[in-house]
């Protein structure tokens, strides 16, 4: 089975937003973004650039004739800037022009005057002097108060991880024609539809159902495009409104990377309990979340954080606590891992500075923990068809671990300039949104009259195969063949009120719903064929596109059948929605079954450092994975492998940076750096747990996020062989693990951890 | 502002009057061809690559570049291939895309068509395939989905199924449209070429230019629209300055000689054969063919690796004026604050020299940056040591990165001279070195790291040159 779109990929035929041909008459539009972080805007100058030939106009806040407001989860967002910004780049007005040069040009003209107020960029900072975007959260299971008292070893230190740049190849656009009778039709490059049709029609003023919105695929996303695709789409929408003609506004990468949110940076406290054998007893952490200017998704994120902050131990006494921390930075936003990511480093970091104070080996303590069936999560909710354990065991044995520790152990022994490290990075990730409503989706299949299917859903194609699983679960339902089905344009007019395709969700959500209105069909086409050939009808199936009685093809082909059932005047169409069952979570205890299952799996990750320099390569990462019953294993190792790699880079090279002012220093190709080809390791060995899911679809379970969290294996695997040539030195964590990092680590004081390092590691307690 | 050209894109001969400033990826998505993608624009992800054919000893001979930063002047005469111009008519798939499909290296399709184009690139281009090298070639684009762990597999399927494509070069065009790598036009393309007449407005000289472009690689990163209202002095196809010899007990390299083509000539081979370790850290194969030496000596950047690389050998720069009067400044003299150099505005440079080291000599080139490869470096550094008796006769050092220009460390050198080599001797030499550099923090790095990295990679140097000398172990600072 294929994923058919990839053929139109390489040969370059597969159409993007930029790619699609403009009507004549169409307008470009850029944005101009603000030159502060902060401050009111005393006066916004625009006589020189609407002076510039080929400029049609320039529209701010004052043009919008709706609501000047985006935000989703809290109304806090403008957007356009009226009367304050608060971020560097905050779009303040559109420049819309003959040609995309022209609008530069005229944008570069554009003068302001702004008084500038304080600008907060760190989390602690933030919390310090009371910004928030909402109320902290906690989550609580136990009692940990009580539990210290029962552990051996606390372990009290803070962490920090970094921002992520999405780096989608495909930077951020929307195209907006007006159509007759005040109505547009939007083409977004967004991942929620719906989002982007809620804003426009909240900016314009007009209701939902005059604004269509369609998908046709993303050339990337990784959340980046779950909220923050709104904001354009809006834009072009409204320049398309007080124009009247058709405009497009495609961001240049430089202001993609200035201007939107990225992952959340974290700064975080910690402290873990554990008894002198390794069990884990209590954990307690505050995560300080670099949430940005305005709420966006961050409310949603933190949750996430809160869940996943024992990653895949079992620790009776938890309480975790969250704080949106309000800075002045583009707001921060979906990454693919949507804040557990953030909460599984904590953990790891807390582990390995245990391992460091009682001088047992990380694996130990993480193997020692791990998840049992029937476990309760902090949450609430209890671990069923837990796979912690068992994918770990595989991977032991399967990749002989403990051999090349050794191996590893007698190279380190034996070399100066070069040391190798390894980690081992166990993951329990939860499925479901965890806004429980948005556990929704909906399809539509269309047979037509020659035999031939549309299909479409709520699902927005972004490269992660949803399609082609989709159309998989159809053509196993239908019993015909992959080139019998077309894949439609993600469309709002087709399919209403779509949740966003996020939270690696999007083949459950909407394979199910595909999977009902495929049976409806399947039914009405069963009976059809059943009264065709006069035979019962739990005698008949369709198989290859033939209609079957107990298993063996008959006369009746599926193009004649269609035909028949269409002259009986049965409908050749479904609808169908799927709302995932038996999940709730109660917002005020913070407790309930919030996720419809897990995900769980095991890597085991290697790691060369040139000591003289504090440059590094990874040469093998070995995985377990719980993948459930593949649709299609080259699309589920594709989404494994590219979500290791991306994982792998946010804990190493990718270094979002922003200096004191807020401005973005990492803010081209040039200055931020992601995974390249010679970044692959080696050996990059993804094995499949091979264990269908009992509650999944067709046994399968969601791919798209959990393996980014092998990644953070990768920073422990670092510090281990950095450790390997300074030993009894302990460092301060804190993601990415730059080379500056590393050299700094390997030769100079200055992020040594002091209180542990001081301690000198012994075997004994 | 307009210029004619010509060309052939694909299979369509072009003849045009362009501003020969727009750059050819805008040129191409006007015209349609919309499977060559932007992706950033400043040639760091490969999206827009696209191969150039060009008339070379009687054979269309093909590279890769980054359309997104290669001015039209530069393509007069050319073949310009995107992934149009790759696709067999109808459904067919070429052996490349087959095995892209096989092993799902693709997932958004955004990156795809510049994969596809650079591998197809080396497959025109290489003298025997090899999977290492076929990984090489896809150096410049960049994967958010994948990981590129199934675009290697997909590359490996290539060099181990096509294997016994080596050696059969004579025909090379014919073979790889017979595999169906190449539809069948590629091989009229030749004959084509030879009939488009060579411009002259390359070596145009007179006129108020106002930029002299040569690569272009930096110029259309910095600034792309200014160049749009510029009139340009275009230098990478003059044949007068395009060439790598040895004269004299001196090496010789014109200005438009392309990095590629420096790293790769068998004179620089020959004395520095360490260099073929190099080769890669240097940009991406795009930029290496299109990025020149004289665009990088010229563009002053304290960090430019062929910069540190030729300062380091001690070369001199010759630059010739409106009359051809040419005038020569060693370039440890050339640069005199942030990005300005001791060259006149009407004036370029020709070529630079540098004398052949005496034996026994010791070369090495480092460079660290954040991603090992296409990344500018955050320190780079170079060493030439010529030894008489286990006497440092000569000495050359310069250092990138640490300073607002390309640094020639003077005062290290006149400390080494004349001395005998021990672990001593190198670390105050490394210490003296870290006190010449005054390194600033930015997203290449904190000062600090600058320092501290400048002083590893010239305790690297030694440590490469002279192992039996000192060790990693003698370098420890606590
Ligand atoms: C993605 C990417 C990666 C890169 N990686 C590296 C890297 O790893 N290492 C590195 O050192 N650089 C790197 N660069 C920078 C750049 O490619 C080099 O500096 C390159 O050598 C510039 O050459 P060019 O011919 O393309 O320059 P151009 O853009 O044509 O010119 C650059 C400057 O030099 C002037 N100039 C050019 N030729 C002459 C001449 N003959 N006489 C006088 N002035 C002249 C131009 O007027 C201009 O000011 C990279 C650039 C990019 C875009
Ligand atoms: S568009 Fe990214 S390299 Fe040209
Ligand atoms: S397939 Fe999406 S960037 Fe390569």
């Amino acid at each position: 089975m294929k994923n058919y779109d990839i053929i139109n990929h390489v040969r370059g035929e597969s159409q993007f937003i930029d790619d699609l041909n403009v009507p004549q008459g169409t307008l470009f539009a850029t944005v101009y973004g603000s030159p502060s972080a902060h401050g009111k805007i005393l006066n916004l100058d625009l006589s020189e650039a609407r002076a510039i030939k080929g400029v049609k106009d320039i529209i701010t806040y004052v043009d919008i004739p709706g609501q000047n407001q985006i935000g989703g989860i809290i109304k806090d967002e403008e957007l356009l800037a009226e009367h304050e910004v608060h971020f560097m780049q905050m779009p303040i007005a559109l420049v819309v022009a003959e040609s995309e040069f022209i609008a530069r040009e005229a944008a570069r003209k554009i003068k302001i005057e702004i008084e500038q107020y304080e600008v907060i960029t760190e989390p602690r900072e933030a919390f310090a002097k009371n910004k928030l975007i909402a109320p902290p959260r906690v989550f609580e299971g136990g009692n940990v108060d009580a539990a210290w008292a029962q552990c051996d070893y606390i372990i009290e230190g803070d962490c920090d991880s970094g921002g992520q740049e999405h780096l989608y190849l495909e930077t951020q656009g929307a195209f907006a024609i007006p159509l007759e009778g005040g109505t547009f039709k939007v083409i977004s490059s967004t991942q929620g539809p719906t989002a982007v049709q809620r804003v426009a029609s909240n900016v314009l003023g007009i209701p939902m159902n005059k604004i269509e919105v369609e998908v046709l695929r993303l050339g990337g996303g990784f959340g980046g495009k779950e909220d923050q695709a709104s904001p354009w789409a809006g834009m072009a929408a409204l320049c398309a409104y007080k124009l009247k003609r058709p405009v497009k506004l495609i961001l240049p990468r430089h202001d993609d990377m200035r201007m939107t949110g990225k992952r959340h940076p974290y700064s975080s406290d910690y402290k873990l309990g554990l008894k002198a054998d390794g069990t884990i007893l209590a954990l307690e952490a505050t995560y300080f979340q670099n949430s940005g200017a305005s709420a966006d998704l961050s409310p949603a994120v933190l949750d996430r954080t809160l869940f996943h902050a024992a990653n895949a131990y079992h620790i009776p006494n938890v309480r975790v606590t969250g704080v949106m921390c309000k800075t002045n930075l583009p707001s921060n936003t979906a990454f693919r891992g949507f804040g557990g990511p953030q909460g599984k480093f904590v953990i790891e970091a807390a582990i390995f500075k245990a391992s460091e104070v009682m001088g047992m080996p990380a694996y130990e303590i993480q193997k020692k923990n791990l998840l049992k069936e029937n476990d309760e999560f902090h949450f609430g909710q209890k671990a069923k068809h837990c796979r912690a354990r068992l994918s770990w065991e595989k991977m032991e044995e399967e990749f002989k671990v403990y051999d090349r520790i050794s191996a590893i152990e007698k190279y380190n022994s034996e070399n100066d300039l070069m040391k190798k490290g390894y980690a081992f990075m166990p993951i329990c990730f939860g499925i479901s949104f965890t806004n429980t409503l948005m556990n929704q989706a909906s399809a539509l299949v269309n047979i037509y009259t020659d035999g031939s299917v549309t299909f479409t859903t709520a699902a927005v194609e972004m490269g992660q195969g949803v399609n082609a699983k989709i159309k998989e679960i159809i053509s196993r339902m239908l019993g015909i063949s992959h080139d019998s089905i077309k894949t439609e344009p993600t469309n709002t007019s087709r399919n209403a009120n779509t949740s966003p395709t996020a939270a690696s969700s999007g083949a459950d959500l909407n394979g199910n719903a595909a999977k009902i209105a495929s049976s409806i069909l399947r039914d009405r086409l069963l009976r059809s064929a059943a009264e065709e050939l006069k035979l019962p009808l739990y005698e008949i199936s369709i198989k290859d596109e033939v209609v079957c009685h107990k298993g063996e093809p008959t006369e009746l082909k599926w193009h004649e059948l269609i035909l028949r059932t269409y002259n009986k005047r049965i409908s050749l169409q479904a609808q169908a929605f799927y709302a995932t069952p038996n999940i709730f979570f109660d917002r005020v205890t913070n407790k309930g079954d919030a996720f419809f299952y897990h995900v769980y799996g095991t890597a085991y990750i290697e790691v060369t450092v040139d000591c003289l320099k504090g440059t590094y390569q990874f040469n093998a990462v070995k995985v377990m994975h719980d993948f459930g019953e593949s649709l299609n294993e080259v699309i589920d190792r594709g989404q494994a492998e590219g979500a290791i790699i991306q994982g792998l880079g946010w804990m190493t090279l990718e270094e979002v940076i922003y200096n004191k002012d807020g401005r973005l220093l990492s803010d081209l190709l040039s200055t931020y750096k992601v995974p390249d080809i010679h970044f692959a390791p080696e050996d990059m060995d993804v094995r499949f747990l091979g264990l269908p899911n009992p509650v999944g679809i067709m046994g399968t379970k969601a791919i798209g996020e959990p393996p980014l969290m092998y990644g953070i294996g990768g920073y422990f695997a670092i510090m281990n062989a950095v450790k390997a040539f300074r030993p009894g030195a302990s460092f301060k964590i804190s993601s990415p693990y730059t080379a500056e990092k590393v050299l700094m680590n390997l030769y100079s004081n200055v992020n040594i951890d002091e209180k542990i390092s001081s301690l000198s590691v012994t075997e004994e307690k | 502002m307009t210029r004619n050209i010509k060309f052939i894109l694909n299979n369509e001969f072009i003849n045009a009057d362009v501003n020969p400033a727009g750059v050819i990826l805008d040129f191409i998505r006007d015209n349609q061809l919309t499977g060559t993608k932007e992706g950033c624009k400043e040639g760091d992800c490969g999206a827009c690559t696209v191969l150039i054919g060009e008339l070379k000893n009687d054979e269309v001979v093909y590279k890769s570049i980054n359309s997104c930063l290669f001015p039209l002047g530069n393509v007069h005469g050319k073949h310009v291939v995107t992934i149009e111009g790759i696709n067999q008519s109808g459904k067919e798939l070429t052996p490349i895309q087959q095995a892209f499909v096989e092993e799902g290296a693709s997932q958004c399709g955004f990156c795809t068509p510049g994969f596809i184009i650079s591998l197809t690139g080396y497959l025109l281009s290489a003298e025997s395939l090899d999977a290492k090298d076929a990984l090489y070639s896809m150096d410049g684009n960049i994967c958010r989905c994948t990981g590129h762990n199934s675009i290697i597999r997909a590359a490996e399927r290539i060099t181990s199924k096509f294997n016994k494509l080596t050696g059969q070069s004579e025909n090379k065009i014919q073979v790889l449209a017979d595999y169906g790598f190449v539809p069948d036009y590629f091989l009229h393309i030749k004959e084509r070429l030879s009939k488009i007449d060579k411009a002259e407005f390359h070596r145009e000289v007179n006129g108020d230019s106002t930029y002299f472009v040569s690569g272009g690689s930096d110029l259309f990163v910095q600034i792309p629209d200014v160049m749009m209202k510029s009139t340009i002095k275009f230098l990478y196809d003059n044949p007068e300055i395009k060439f790598i010899r040895e004269e004299n007990g001196h090496i010789l390299i014109g200005s438009t000689s392309t990095v590629n083509e420096v790293l790769n000539s068998k004179i620089m081979l020959t004395y520095f054969p360490s260099l073929f370790n190099f080769i890669e850290l240097f940009g991406s194969l795009p930029i290496r063919n299109s990025a020149t030496i004289g665009g990088n000596l010229n563009n002053a950047s304290p960090i430019g690796d062929m910069t540190s690389f030729f300062l380091g050998l001690n070369s001199t720069i010759v630059l010739a004026d409106r009359d051809d009067n040419l005038r020569e400044i060693p370039m440890r003299d050339y640069y005199l604050s942030y990005k300005k150099t001791a060259r006149n505005g009407d004036e370029y440079m020709k070529y630079l020299y540098f004398k052949i080291p005496t034996k026994p000599y010791y070369f090495n080139f480092e460079k660290v940056s954040k991603r090992t490869y296409l990344d500018i470096a955050s320190v780079n550094s170079t060493i030439l040591i010529e030894t008489s008796d286990d006497i440092i006769s000569d000495v050359h050092i310069s250092a990138g990165g640490v300073s607002a220009i390309p640094l020639y460390l003077r005062k290290t050198r006149d400390f080494l001279l004349n001395k005998t080599l021990s672990v001593d001797l190198i670390k105050d030499a490394v210490e003296m070195a870290g006190n010449e550099a005054a390194p600033i923090s930015d997203a290449r790095g904190a000062a600090d790291y600058k320092k501290l990295l400048l002083k590893r990679l010239l305790f690297s140097h030694f440590i490469k040159l002279f192992p039996e000398i000192i060790s990693i172990k003698d370098t420890v600072i606590d």
